[in-house]
């Protein structure tokens, strides 16, 4: 038997892909987490309430999310709604996470791949074609950062955010800084939008160039986002079937009684999966299980992008495509919320903390994220985190098979195998601190 | 250009993204070795490397030990590469026996018994403290922010008005009740130890109404002493402005999630590595 071992780049975290070929033939791909976060130990006997500051520290990519969720997962222990104009600013701050998520996977992880480079900042050094234009690398940046600083607005800071509080958020936003990062955002739309473009372009020229989009099996699809149009701050859980059926809808206490994870012995991460089947969280199920995205600019690119791949949509480089829509929507929705009348009202509510289980759900960029807790006198007995990157992993490993199984024949192995690993896994975007956490 | 290297150990990534919000480099420096945004196998000759992240396996530290031979100087970066950082609270020992249960595991890179900072291992040129840096800190440690001159304590930025007749008698914990917009938290009730934790962030905690936990480690005044040093001038402090028993700030003080911090403390005070200067701290 012949083992190929691939790190991996220009994702979060490390991980490294191992193909094993017999006679030939593609026996079985691994993807490998090759590192531990081990926060469901380190989080034993720590006070309920500090929990926020602590669990984003599982990621630094990832940090809202988990901040948010760490807030909700607590709300649900004390029984404490957060008032709805914190809510609103929550959804901002998921709104920011998803801005500079999906635009660093699309611009600094995976169009390196497009223009066969290995990293963006080469187009800063080297020539490079005239219509990509220099600054492509800049602009990349900007609208990134557009992301970053709607977070620190309403989080505090933008890579571990401290804003969010059980009962709501322990301070509103500045009317000034306010309208300078709406400003910010209207400005950077259009640049965003060229960029989006010029990424669907480049990638169906690959795709082209290629002969696939990569493993289209039909799949499960699980998200947390609503039906008729996203929403970051949803309650349920959704899981679609192979038919592009929503079967299954669950509260996030129930994730057990719905969805099998098992550990494996090759890598510090383990598997979900819906019922023993295959499923996929991310952009694509998102966008396979919404009508609309609910802004005008983001929905001419949804109506294209499904009269080109129909619904649902499997092959899985068009992850990648969706993360372009959902950039798109995200900086107009971010630009409308901040454009409503200025709005003062309370943000926080009063709680009594008190002991017993909750779970906190948010749509994470990368899918559902649960964040479940027991605590007992006021400290953390057990921590549990459901992450997104885990539901993803026998999706991962499935298309890996289907990609190794194209270039790799008795005769010989194709040297493209290495670039198309990258290209699987990174469509998948995931995230190792957090499937590791 | 000059050229730069980002070697990243077992962390959260949280400095890697800090960086790439500090753009101002793209001009100055190839960024030629970086995983999270560039693929490369090795780490190549370099004038600046920076190491983010512990040192938790046998491959991070052979990995450490091979790049430091490529670069000119090295910058430690964060909290974790600094003392540990959060995995340092993996150093518990109940939490340390959870760990040894991952022994079952193939072909994945070993843990090693203890998480530590690298310059147990390697010797470093500049300290970027901080969970994680501020992007202007990134630019003053690469000498992209010139003529910036960081404060010295957290507290001299923070900005919040102290309040002689606002005097606690009980520390109110982390998150509970409203924060009031100016007012010095220290006088609110809050735990908050900016007034020994080294300034350069622009108090982005405290600001918002969160107390300073201390990531950017020890002042310049305190950082060449014992930890003891750190934790009596906190209680110092406490000592002045509020009517909060020194046992209860002790308390506090040791709380886990302070650890999370404050087992810098440790490192600080650490025999078995070399000592950290003020000059190489930024």
């Amino acid at each position: 038997m012949t083992t190929l071992t691939f790190p991996l780049s220009r994702i979060e975290g490390h991980a490294q892909v191992v193909v094993e070929v017999r006679a030939g033939e593609v026996a079985a791909a691994y993807f490998q987490a090759t590192e531990i976060r081990g926060f469901e130990y380190l989080m034993q006997g720590v006070p309920a309430e500090q929990m926020p500051v602590l669990v984003p520290r599982i990621c630094g990519v990832c940090s809202t999310a988990h901040h948010v969720a760490a807030v909700k997962a607590l709300e649900s222990a004390y029984g404490v709604t957060p008032p709805l104009r914190a809510r609103r600013l929550r959804e901002l701050l998921m709104l920011g996470q998803l801005i500079q998520n999906q635009a660093t996977s699309l611009f600094l992880f995976t169009m390196p791949d497009r223009l066969g480079l290995a990293s963006l900042f080469q187009l800063a050094a080297d020539d490079v074609p005239e219509q990509v234009g220099a600054n492509i690398a800049r602009s990349a940046l900007r609208v990134r950062k557009a992301g970053t600083d709607l977070i620190s607005l309403v989080g505090g800071q933008f890579i571990h955010p401290i804003k969010a509080v059980v009962g709501g958020m322990s301070s509103g936003i500045g009317e000034e800084r306010a309208a300078a990062v709406q400003d910010e955002i209207e400005q950077i739309l259009p640049l965003a939008c060229e960029l989006v473009e010029y990424y669907i372009e480049v990638s169906l020229a690959m795709g082209e160039r290629l002969g696939t989009l990569g493993d289209d099996t039909p799949a499960y699809y699980i998200a947390a986002t609503g039906s008729s149009a996203p929403n970051f701050d949803g309650d349920l859980l959704r899981v679609m079937n192979v038919d592009g059926v929503e079967c299954d809808c669950f509260p996030a206490a129930a994730f057990h009684n719905h969805l099998i994870y098992q550990d494996t012995d090759y890598s510090y991460a383990g598997q979900t999966s819906y019922q023993g089947q295959v499923m996929r969280a991310n952009s694509l199920a998102r966008i396979n299980m919404t009508h609309t995205m609910g802004t005008p600019r983001a929905d001419v690119y949804l109506k294209d992008f499904r009269s080109a791949f129909g619904c649902p949509a499997h092959a899985i480089l068009l992850f990648d495509l969706a993360r372009g829509i959902e950039l798109v929507y995200a900086l107009e929705r971010a630009a409308a919320i901040l454009a409503e009348p200025f709005d003062t009202t309370e943000v926080t509510a009063s709680y009594t903390p008190r002991d017993g289980d909750g779970y906190g759900l948010v749509e994470a960029p990368r899918g559902p994220l649960v964040h479940h807790y027991r605590i007992e006198d006021g400290l953390i007995r057990a921590a549990e985190f459901i992450i997104p990157t885990v539901h993803n992993m026998l999706a991962i490993e499935q298309a890996l098979r289907v990609a190794a199984r194209r270039y790799v024949t008795p005769e010989r192995v194709d040297l493209e195998l290495e670039r198309a690993v990258g290209r699987v896994v990174r469509a998948f975007d995931p995230c190792i601190a957090c499937a590791t956490h | 250009m000059r050229r730069f290297a980002v070697l990243q150990l077992s962390g959260c990534a949280g400095c890697e993204v800090a960086l790439l919000n500090a753009d101002e480099w793209v001009e100055q420096y190839q960024l030629v070795y970086m995983p999270l945004v560039v693929s490369a196998y090795d780490v190549p000759d370099v004038e600046v490397l920076m190491v983010s992240g512990g040192v938790q396996t046998d491959e991070d530290l052979y990995n450490l030990r091979r790049a430091v031979r490529c670069a000119g100087q090295v910058i430690a970066v964060g909290t974790c590469a600094i003392s540990g950082g959060v995995s340092n609270l993996g150093n518990r020992d109940e939490v340390r026996d959870v760990f040894l249960m991952q022994e079952n595991r193939r072909h994945v890179p070993r843990l090693l018994p203890k998480c530590r900072p690298i310059d147990m291992a390697v010797s470093v040129d500049v300290y970027l403290p901080g969970c994680p840096p501020t992007p202007r800190l990134f630019m003053s440690a690469l000498g992209t922010a010139p003529g910036y001159q960081p404060v010295r304590t957290v507290c001299q930025e923070c900005g919040r008005r102290k309040v002689k007749e606002m005097r606690p008698k009980h520390l109110l914990g982390f998150q509970y009740g409203e924060v009031l917009p100016d007012v010095c938290l220290i006088n609110q009730g809050y735990l908050c130890v900016g007034s020994s934790t080294r300034g350069g962030c622009g108090a982005l905690c405290t600001r918002p109404g969160h107390p300073c936990v201390g990531c950017r480690g020890p002042s310049d005044a305190l950082i060449e002493k014992e930890s003891d040093a750190w934790f009596s001038s906190i209680r110092r402090v406490f000592e002045s402005m509020t009517d909060v028993s020194g046992e209860e700030i002790d308390q506090a003080l040791r709380s886990p999630q302070l650890a999370l911090f404050l087992f810098q403390f440790a490192d600080y005070a650490g025999v078995d590595r070399p000592a950290r200067h003020k000059e190489q701290m930024i």
